[in-house]
């Protein structure tokens, strides 16, 4: 089992999640965060500080979802580790309040 | 809306006592999450707790004071108000007191809820003064702190953040990443620095996948690993002569007893490999600073308190002590002074009491124990015995007794609280108002009620002022406040308080013990070992009145301790069940049985909760086999199967791991019995038996067989 970040990151990517993952799971691109699957060890501390709510734990993913369990794995296999917070992308307040967050 | 944030702390039953910030709207926590500010915790909680506000808000909580209704067991319950609860309860007793004496009454309790006023301690003024039967609660640790006293004294220790210093840290029998979780970041942070970690465990775990070095050790065979570790430390002259000399009793007595202990003899005890055993001594006595981290489960076999005993003697002899980030780490409670006398007032004590341990509940209730007066009452709070204790079938045979009058305080109808004739709502973290030590940092913390109690639930310190009242106690100190309490709980003239104000604790959430920096201190580089003799004692030299339980875990009683001789030197004690000491009976039951903490579960808490169940892999009880051990069964991945000893069995579906040893199952404890098909739980096979010391459990010291349904 593990976490998985999913599509509310997207254009906000605040990076909250990775001031308090304890074993560097997170990994970054351009859009969002993903998590290593391999390395996540399912403290789920990082679910309640993202501000977007992205992050959950793969058996809670709705049908719909599912499929970011597949996208993080190959995600983080293919981009560097995020070891400290990045500004947040632009436009990420907006994104925020679209979201009703 | 009216939106606030509170700061409080974790309650729970685990070393990191995390810092917590609970948002409230319209007096309605929304959320819970992790206090970023504090120095240890930084922000982040843990499956177990973040979703607290769902525990707080579950419409399984129990709210209202309860009666039963039905036969016992049935949890048909009925509501009363706590007046007619309270009466009852004090009714009840009056007789019992009357009729069969004051020790026919049995309180049971333990961490719960670990708050100072709230927790251990919260119900022992009151049944001290009625002259109950004391509860010998040996849950946790007490072997291996009888072992600790014996050894090195009520230290703190290692400061657990000193470990960024470290270059060989050692975790033995501690699963970090599942049960200290909050303690890991400072021990990547030495990796990074070029620390080797060394995991020492039965079962691969989270922890020792991400390890240097993973030694998967038999259980209950730890001793013999630490006391070859002497022997070639010893032989190979890896020792520190002058620390010795100056800071340690009884080098020549254990350097002589150690010399019978070979790695070749190791190894057969322990499946590890001697030429690992010896690599591993000689890398520990030669890359300083070197730490060894013990977990609870270090204890729980016959030989546990003298395991302790003798991996507490490893950093004496190689001066370990004397660098930053260098010793040995167990408990750092032993920082915090709390006036444990004042929470607990052994002086209302009659001069003699009955005494029974927590693991004999079962043999109290039906009888076997012989005792006169029998147990006609039992008060369970902060606990829930029927999914974690021992002899389960017995333990339920007691509270069916129709005559057996039970009360049970709880948040939710536990496994236990459906046997109670009265069950009572107690608050949650969110409700009540605490101050907190910590077994896993420094740190004293203040736990603000974020919002008011849900129901009528009460905090333990009301539930207590309400039955001592109703018992006719008149003595002011048992109905001070919250806030009294909380002030007299802690001694604030101690060093270690210096310059912290109990109103600044309650505004930031938590400080800092006024302690030297993590970065600069080492707390016995110059001896001050707080033993006798002020040195580590190889040779200890409090074994004389035999093997005794801190007094801390009994109500502050003395008397009418175990007493069995203890050995002053540590040995070796094998197990009581395993393939070597009991060849005939693992011919019957081949496999050892080790019940570790569940990732998702605090011991009982969360078994009954869909979050965590959901990430415990389900509702169902969890097992894990070695695909070698499976295999000649005809088990795969989800058979159906049962568990059994002659004690018991359960029910459920296999799950094959090579990360578990060959000839190890493992099934995580804190299932309830709705997990499980056979109306039962781990501890349906568990044995009575305790360790050497501190009548700790043997609860990975256990055979049994497996087999499909």
């Amino acid at each position: 089992m593990t976490y998985v970040v999913t599509d509310n990151c997207r254009g906000c990517r605040y990076t909250e999640c990775v001031t308090v993952c304890p074993v560097e799971c997170f990994h970054v691109d351009e859009k969002m965060t993903y998590i290593d699957p391999e390395n996540c060890i399912d403290c789920g501390g990082c679910v309640p500080v993202c501000p977007v709510a992205a992050i959950e734990p793969d058996y809670r993913l709705a049908a719909d979802k599912k499929f970011w369990i597949d996208v993080n794995r190959k995600r983080a296999a293919e981009t560097p580790v995020l070891t400290g917070r990045l500004p947040p992308l632009p436009g990420a307040d907006a994104r925020r309040q679209e979201l009703g967050r | 809306m009216a939106r606030t944030t509170v700061v409080g702390a974790c309650p729970h039953d685990c070393p990191d006592t995390c810092s917590i910030l609970t948002t409230v709207e319209d007096g309605k926590a929304i959320a819970v999450r992790g206090n970023p500010d504090h120095p240890f915790t930084r922000g982040r909680l843990c499956v177990k707790v973040n979703n607290y506000e769902e525990r707080v808000y579950s419409d399984k909580r129990v709210l209202y004071p309860l009666k039963r209704v039905g036969p016992k067991g049935s949890r048909q319950f009925q509501r009363i108000s706590w007046d007619e609860a309270i009466e009852t309860i004090a009714t009840r007793w009056k007789s019992i007191i009357t009729e069969h004496g004051a020790q026919a009454i049995l309180p049971y309790s333990y961490l719960g809820t670990q708050g100072i006023i709230n927790g251990l301690n919260v119900g022992d003024p009151l049944f001290n003064k009625l002259g109950a039967t004391v509860s010998e609660r040996t849950f946790c640790d007490s072997g291996s702190c009888t072992a600790y006293m014996m050894t090195i004294g009520p230290t703190p220790g290692v400061d657990p953040e000193s470990f960024v210093h470290s270059k060989y840290i050692l975790l033995w029998a501690c699963n970090t990443l599942g049960t200290n979780s909050h303690h890991w970041p400072f021990i990547e942070q030495a990796r990074k620095a070029g620390a080797k970690l060394v995991v020492i465990d039965p079962v691969r775990t989270r922890t020792a996948r991400l390890a240097d070095w993973h030694i998967p050790i038999r259980p209950g065979t730890d001793a013999a690993l630490a006391l070859a570790m002497i022997h070639v430390i010893i032989k190979e002259n890896l020792v520190d002569r002058d620390y010795i000399d100056k800071h340690t009793v009884g080098y020549d007595e254990l350097a002589e007893r150690a010399s019978i202990y070979t790695p070749e003899f190791a190894a057969q005890e322990t499946g590890i490999p001697a030429d690992d055993i010896v690599k591993l001594a000689r890398e520990y006595a030669t890359t300083p600073p070197a730490v060894v981290r013990i977990g609870v489960a270090v204890e729980r076999h016959a030989g546990g308190g003298q395991t302790v005993r003798a991996i507490a003697c490893l950093p004496g002899l190689i001066g370990a002590w004397k660098h930053v980030g260098g010793g040995l780490l167990q408990l750092p409670i032993w920082a915090f002074p709390v006036k444990w006398e004042v929470l607990m007032r052994p002086d209302l004590q009659p001069e003699k009491m009955r005494v029974l341990n927590s693991w004999r509940l079962g043999q109290a209730l039906t009888g076997e124990l012989g005792f006169d007066p029998p147990i006609k009452s039992l008060f369970v709070y902060n606990a829930n015995p029927m999914a974690m204790v021992t002899e389960q079938a017995k333990l339920e045979q007691g509270l069916e007794r129709e005559d057996l009058f039970t009360v049970v305080s709880e948040h939710f109808l536990t496994d236990t609280a459906r046997y109670a004739d009265i069950v009572l709502p107690a608050t949650t973290q969110l409700e009540q108002k605490d101050i907190m030590f910590s077994w896993g940092h420094l740190y004293l913390s203040y736990n603000n009620p974020a919002i008011e109690p849900l129901g009528e639930a009460v905090p333990n310190t009301e539930l207590f002022r309400r039955l001592a009242k109703a018992m006719g106690i008149e003595d002011p100190s048992f109905f001070r406040t919250d806030d009294e309490m909380i002030e007299a709980s802690l001694d604030w003239s101690n060093p270690v308080l210096q310059g912290i104000a109990l109103e600044d604790v309650k505004a930031k959430g938590y400080a800092r013990l006024t302690m030297p920096s993590a970065d600069d201190w080492a707390p016995h580089r110059d001896g001050n070992f707080p033993t006798p003799t002020g040195k580590c004692e190889f040779k200890s030299t409090i074994t004389g009145g035999g093997n005794f339980v801190v007094p801390l875990f009994r109500q502050g009683y003395n008397g009418d301790q175990d007493g069995t001789p203890v050995d002053a030197l540590p040995h070796y004690i094998p197990p009581n069940e395993n393939l070597q000491s009991t060849p005939a009976l693992a011919k019957r039951y081949p496999l050892s049985l080790i019940t570790p903490k569940s990732h998702a579960f605090l011991n009982s808490n969360y078994g009954n909760l869909p979050a965590q169940t959901a990430q415990a892999g389900g509702e169902e009880q969890a097992v894990f086999l070695h695909p070698d051990d499976a295999e000649p069964r005809g088990i795969v991945a989800g058979t159906p199967i049962r568990v059994f000893n002659d004690r018991g069995a359960f029910e459920a579906f296999a799950s094959i791991s090579p990360d578990v040893m060959p000839g190890v199952v493992m099934a995580p404890s804190g299932y309830w019995h709705r997990s499980n098909r056979k109306g039962a739980t781990v501890h349906a096979l568990t044995p009575p038996a305790f360790a050497d010391l501190g009548r700790a459990p043997t609860f990975s010291d256990v055979l049994v067989q497996v087999g499909r349904i």
